[in-house]
């Protein structure tokens, strides 16, 4: 089944709310996947306790009130099966591109696809946690943490100097159980490091996803004038001729790309790139149809 | 080739502005932000290749536009030979009138010649030399063409002079034309004498090139203008030099017009009547002076005389001498005074130079008789004929009369020259388009 309902970048980049977007997002996500792609909600019977005025009357255990004369009510453990991470990357190369009204910066993409996958996770009753910048929030279910998740990425910006892999090793390190680690970045960052500290997550039990977001003129570099590129980052400057630079640019991008994708594939990570121009709803079906079906 | 507005021709330089522009804007790469560059090679800049002119067409274009436009602003006049053919058609014409003129002779020339004026000015001819330099002043103002004076006057002597006709730009065609004969003879009166027997009327007569004059008494009371101030002991020489004047007839002054001779022996200081001198500031008084420093009698007279005025005053404002003694020092100097012309000497009463200053003195401030009305001899036609001269074809017009200069045209060139150089950028537009896009992704 084809999705018709996904919501064009530019107009999710317009929207200010990261709820709505998400739900946006999310609403033309799982129309046509029949299952979920996360593992199913459940709740473990915990204690009886008095009725207390106020309570919930389904829970209370008539037949108990039957049996006893005495009315308890029934308390319930939540209980998830899966702990997700979701580890945004805020360093300033996010941040591109940086000018018109409302970018769509690659930044704001990845917030709202983190938003949605935060909406999808707590959706299903599972935990989901986050780190991005300088918040950390623990996996946890349920609707106010998810409001928390979504007020957190609201608040995030991209900017200055971020590891990614120092904070995916955070992030497995904290996830109690074996979980799911969704790591959303250019990946300009060192890949060596970012390449080992990936690795050792995926040997701590946690499945690795990969969501590679770049525009598309940093892979295209469709310029064709003299430009001083500075860098977002370390604000170093470069001045050339764009149109010159532009096949060994294209080359050097490609291989960079091509290595993540062949090292995801050998380690089984699942990777996709998504390219800002293209709605994230499109991007995130890609992979949860592929959960779907695993 | 001539401009009104030579000044704007510095306007030439704004040609260069399109390409400074093209080069400067050139030269400066955008600063832009990047995500990373790693993968970025170093390459030369494309700004110093484009020094090149990118577009020399449309550049030569616009450049041409501004100096066009330049050109235009300095107002340029070319001399074409229809142009000249076309002034050299056309006649101004300035007609210096002197007395009464019949119809004819406002309108010289035949029909021809008369379709051919372009303007035509009449100037009242009296003086006639000064009419003749304010038609000169005003042909220089009028637009090109072939000018010329038409002087119409019954031509007396000494009415032009060939001074008046030289001071007349060569370029101005000069034509003689007499309006009227003058007469055989003429009887004018030419003011009073004043006789040992009292005031004459002088009727002068002109007939042919010779000159007659007749005194006449009239019924009047001779005053004598000049006070004598001198010792007591020079009355009896002072009223014989007088005497001696009056006898041979001397020009009657009005009676506004005196003077006081104070004769001061040449070793003493200024004497009580010369104390008021005061500097001349009143007309007849300065031509009075003028006339008696020009009395040839006067002079020959005054070297005779040992010894000029001692006072050194005498030689400075507000004095001004008259005559020199033998010695060098004035011996007669003039001044002003409230009421009537001072003049100092050192001359003796008995001495030959008292009644020659004298009757200088009342000749110079009497008015004298002018004839010049009176004349009956006319200027030779011969004369006439060397100062004649057919209008000269224009050669260098004066560029401020010139009614229409070639401005329009270089106009003309502008509009053209904008609309070429809209059509070569809408000719371009995929160029355009690019360079937008791609600012678009820049910005």
């Amino acid at each position: 089944m084809t999705v018709s309902t996904a919501c064009p970048p530019e107009v999710l980049a317009q929207i200010s709310d990261l709820e709505l977007v998400a739900r946006i997002v999310v609403e033309g996500l799982v129309s046509g996947l029949h299952r979920s792609p996360f593992h199913g909600y459940s709740a473990e019977f915990s204690q009886y306790r008095h009725y207390r005025p106020g309570d919930d009357l389904k829970y209370v255990d008539w037949k108990l009130v039957a049996r006893t004369d005495r009315v308890y009510t029934k308390q319930f453990r939540e209980t998830t099966n899966m702990a997700s991470a979701i580890v945004l990357d805020t360093s300033g190369s996010m941040g591109f591109p940086q000018a018109g009204p409302a970018p769509m910066t690659k930044f704001r993409y990845a917030a709202i696809a983190a938003a949605a996958l935060a909406h999808l996770i707590s959706g299903q009753g599972d935990a989901v946690g986050l780190l991005g910048g300088e918040r950390y929030m623990a996996a946890r279910a349920g609707r106010q943490h998810l409001r928390g998740i979504l007020a957190a990425l609201s608040s995030l910006t991209a900017g200055g100097t971020w590891s990614v892999a120092d904070n995916i090793r955070r992030a497995s390190e904290r996830l109690s159980r074996r979980g799911l680690l969704l790591v959303l970045s250019d990946f300009y960052d060192d890949e060596e490091r970012t390449h080992a500290e990936l690795k050792r997550a995926a040997r701590r039990g946690h499945e690795i996803v990969l969501f590679q977001i770049l525009s598309r003129e940093e892979i295209e570099l469709p310029y064709g004038r003299d430009l001083e590129f500075a860098d977002l980052e370390t604000g170093r400057a470069l001045a050339i001729n764009a149109s010159l630079a532009r096949r060994s640019y294209t080359d050097a991008m490609a291989s960079f790309l091509e290595r993540w994708h062949s090292r995801a594939g050998a380690e089984g990570f699942h990777y996709s790139l998504n390219v800002t121009d293209t709605p994230p709803a499109r991007a995130l079906r890609q992979f949860l149809l592929a959960r779907v079906t695993r | 080739m001539f401009w009104v507005n030579p000044l704007a021709l510095f306007a030439l330089a704004a040609t260069a502005a399109p390409i400074l522009i093209h080069i400067l804007i050139q030269r400066r790469a955008e600063r832009f932000p990047f995500p990373t560059l790693r993968f970025l090679q170093p390459t030369r800049l494309a700004s110093i290749r484009r020094h090149v002119l990118e577009d020399p067409v449309l550049l030569a274009v616009r450049a041409a536009i501004l100096a066009a436009a330049a050109l235009a602003l300095a107002g340029p006049l070319l001399l074409t030979a229809s142009r000249r053919q076309a002034w050299d058609r056309r006649i101004v014409r300035a007609i210096v009138v002197d007395g009464d003129s019949s119809t004819a002779a406002l309108a010289p020339g035949g029909e021809g010649e008369q379709r051919a004026v372009m303007m035509q000015r009449q100037f009242d001819g009296h003086p006639l030399a000064d009419s003749i330099r304010r038609a000169a002043l005003w042909l220089e103002t009028s637009p090109p063409a072939r000018r010329e004076i038409v002087l119409v006057s019954p031509m007396p002597i000494g009415s032009i002079t060939h001074a008046d006709i030289a001071a007349v730009p060569g370029e101005i065609g000069i034509r003689f034309q007499r309006s009227v004969t003058l007469p055989p003879a003429r009887t004018a009166a030419a003011g009073h004498v004043l006789t040992s027997d009292g005031v004459r009327a002088r009727e002068v007569t002109l007939t042919g090139d010779r000159t007659s004059f007749r005194d006449v008494d009239v019924n009047a009371v001779p005053v004598w203008p000049i006070d004598v101030v001198s010792g007591a002991g020079d009355r009896p020489a002072i009223d014989s030099a007088i005497a001696a004047v009056r006898s041979q007839r001397v020009w009657s002054a009005p009676s506004d017009r005196r003077a006081r001779v104070v004769l001061i022996p040449a070793s003493t200081a200024v004497a009580d009547g010369a104390s008021d001198a005061v500097p001349i500031t009143v007309p007849w008084m300065a031509d009075a002076v003028v006339r008696i420093a020009r009395d040839g009698d006067l002079h020959a007279v005054s070297r005779s005389v040992p010894a000029g005025l001692a006072d050194p005053r005498f030689a400075s404002a507000p004095w001004q001498t008259l005559a020199v003694a033998a010695d060098g020092r004035p011996l007669a100097a003039a001044a002003g005074s409230s009421d009537r012309l001072l003049v100092a000497s050192s001359a003796d009463a008995t001495s030959l130079a008292s009644p020659v200053l004298l009757r200088s003195i009342a000749n110079a401030i009497a008015p004298v008789p002018d004839l010049q009305a009176a004349e009956v001899m006319p200027i030779a036609d011969e004369v006439l004929r060397q100062w004649s001269r057919p209008p000269a074809p224009v050669v260098s017009p004066r560029i401020d009369t010139v009614e229409q200069d070639d401005r329009r045209w270089l106009w003309l060139a502008v509009v053209g020259l904008l609309a070429l150089e809209t059509w070569l950028r809408r000719l371009r537009p995929t160029a355009v388009e690019r360079r937008a896009a791609e600012d678009a992704r820049v910005a």
